[in-house]
């Protein structure tokens, strides 16, 4: 899925010379009143028919970049830009563009499944036959054909979710905003929506702007992330060029007692790629040697240090780049089960 | 996935495909208001129950033990006349608990992302309430003429009791509205439906004359909405009978009294709506 995602976005970076970005933001700045700077000078594009994740720990700002490209706020400076519009002077061209999945439920609890898309096709203005059979469709679609006419009420959290992607597709978006669009859901309904998600950028080339938690799920789905931190954009590629920047490899020591020691010491083995990541209880470090030489520095390394315990070298992933660029802020749940594709 | 289901998420035309016209979506938003309204039968119930009781026991009991406060006067068709200005603020305050449930369950939110402008929404939702609450004033006074109320209007009196009804449920829902959104949680919001919806009826001259109260209460009453629409209902609907407009104005015309009156109501709302606008606007986007 990287090599696919890699090979697609350089496809979508040759077509972006255009300059016809679904998503443009430039600068973006956004103060709340209460003196909270929740954007500091974001700018980044999502390409046409690409899936972009924004990534990073909570009150990073990636709500508030959803908030902004949907029009439900409004930024103290800056530019952003939606399908050639702008979010201030243009708002209801911009809705007209978009189809938006929030990351709590935000069904009409006093309506069946059907009733719903029925609402929403009214307010984005479609035709009652085109609408009739786009709600039939994505019905299918979405594997809730059956269960249409009950009430939302009934629906579990994954037809829920469903009803909320199709209602957000309903009126043809040119892109679809999904605001961690799986979180609180089980293992299974979380690959059930990813698998959705990836389809549907690759049938339909719905360009796909989302926020998540869960680092690895990003990591298969998404083209190309950017990683927010206090408002500021710290990353912004594919995943496996964020991957490679950081090293192949993730050197990972369990201690003790106090870590400060033992990441010196692995400083000055020079292996590293980065500066080592000091955590309570482990020390995390990037690096691009051969497996046999961080064996050998890992060895000495336990041999000279009693409060190590354990030691271990894996393949670098996007949580580690996550971490890395955050600095360890780890406010994000932990990995879920299963491949989500 | 089959052939039909791409194209039927290919990109559409739709009506609003040039400039979103300024009332797109307000259609849409009344009618869901109403059935969200209708599907809650018991609310529509529980608001007419009070003025039903009156109506039909509390008013004709009244009358018999009372009799009339002057002559000329049919107690019951007076105090009839006063449950419509009981029922309507009720009522539009009862809808201030719609808009907090829409918030709470996120749907506000979703009409936010649709393309239609802000103001329509919690404007299709006043006119929704306005539509419920006609049709609980045509019950009230429909079983206040079977139960023997003396209503005489006539095609251009008729009139001035509908505005008198539009005018105080638009100022109370834009009380209701903007209360709700700032307040923002049902369990705080519910004990003000009776405090704001119905205590200063008792002092609106619907139970009674406005003369009849003391110095000082009586200026708070000409304050009132309720005061005005009640004085008004009762010129649309009680020809004939003095419409009690004097007590307020002191003018001696009561056609010029009447306009005074809705002049002040048209104030109300225009002022209330506004200010609920406004609040919703500023609360919705951050």
């Amino acid at each position: 899925m990287t090599e696919t995602a890699f090979q697609a976005t350089e496809s979508l970076r040759e077509r972006s010379r255009y300059g016809n970005d679904p998503v443009r933001v430039r600068d973006l700045r956004k103060s709340y009143p209460n003196g909270v700077a929740a954007l500091r000078g974001v700018s980044l594009a999502a390409y046409e028919g690409e899936i972009f994740g924004l990534l990073g720990p909570n009150g990073a700002g990636k709500t508030t970049t959803v908030g902004v490209l949907t029009t439900l706020v409004r930024p103290t400076a800056g530019e952003a830009l939606v399908d050639g519009r702008d979010v201030v002077v243009d708002p209801l061209g911009v809705r007209r563009r978009i189809g938006v999945v929030f990351q709590d439920s935000v069904l009409d609890n006093e309506f069946s499944g059907v009733d719903n898309l029925r609402l929403h096709a009214r307010l984005f203005g479609l035709p009652r036959d085109i609408a009739d059979a786009r709600i039939d469709a994505l019905l299918r679609l979405m594997d809730l054909y059956q269960r249409a006419d009950d009430g939302v009420r009934t629906y579990s959290g994954g037809m829920r979710r469903r009803l909320e992607i199709a209602r957000a597709l309903l009126a043809g978006p040119r892109i679809l905003f999904l605001d961690e669009p799986t979180v609180g859901l089980d293992p299974e309904v979380r690959n059930e929506i990813w698998r959705l998600i990836a389809d549907l950028r690759q049938r339909e080339g719905v360009t796909i702007v989302l926020t998540t938690h869960y680092l690895e799920e990003a990591e298969l789905v998404c083209d190309r992330v950017g990683i927010l931190h206090a408002g500021v954009l710290v990353a912004l590629d594919t995943p496996r060029r964020l991957v490679d920047a950081l090293g192949e490899q993730i050197i990972d020591v369990r201690v003790l007692s106090d870590a400060a020691p033992v990441a010196i010491a692995l400083t000055q083995t020079g292996v590293g790629s980065h500066a080592p990541l000091v955590a309570s209880g482990s020390v995390t470090m990037a690096s691009n040697a051969p497996s046999g030489d961080l064996a050998d520095v890992l060895g000495s390394l336990a041999g000279a240090h009693a409060q190590v315990v354990g030691t271990a070298v894996r393949r670098a992933t996007l949580n580690d780049v996550y971490l890395h660029l955050t600095g360890g802020a780890t406010d994000h749940p932990p990995a879920p089960d299963g491949d989500p594709r | 996935m089959t052939a039909t289901v791409v194209d039927a998420l290919a990109p559409v035309a739709t009506t609003i495909d040039g400039r979103v016209p300024p009332w797109h979506g307000f259609g849409t938003l009344w009618l869901r208001r109403l059935q969200v309204t209708t599907k809650t039968a018991s609310g529509i119930i529980g608001q007419l129950m009070t003025p039903v009781l009156w109506i039909l026991v509390v008013g004709p009991a009244l009358a018999d033990s009372l009799g009339s406060f002057s002559p000329g006067v049919d107690y019951y068709t007076f105090i009839a006349v006063g449950q419509v200005a009981f029922l309507i603020p009720f009522t539009a305050m009862f809808s201030g608990i719609n808009v907090i449930v829409d918030k709470e369950f996120g749907v506000t939110r979703e009409m936010l992302v649709a393309p239609v402008r802000r103001a329509a929404i919690p404007l299709a939702n006043a006119a929704a309430v306005l539509t419920v609450t006609f049709v609980q004033v045509a019950i009230i006074v429909g079983l206040g003429r079977l139960r023997g109320a003396h209503f005489h209007t006539s095609l251009s009196r008729l009139p001035w009791f509908l505005i008198a009804t539009a005018l105080l449920c638009l100022t109370m829902y834009g009380v209701a509205e903007t209360l709700a959104l700032r307040i923002g949680r049902q369990e705080a919001f519910g004990p003000l439906i009776p405090a704001i919806g119905v205590t200063p009826y008792f002092l609106s001259g619907a139970l009674y004359p406005l003369s009849v109260l003391p110095d000082g209460i009586q200026q708070v009453g000409f304050l009132l909405p309720w005061t005005h629409a009640v004085a008004l209902m009762r010129y649309g609907l009680m020809d004939g009978t003095n419409p009690r407009l004097d007590d307020i104005w002191h003018l001696g015309s009561d056609p010029l009294m009447a306009v005074l009156s809705a002049a002040v109501l048209a104030a109300y709302a225009a002022l209330m709506l506004t200010i609920a606008v406004r609040t919703f606007k500023r609360t919705t986007l951050a």
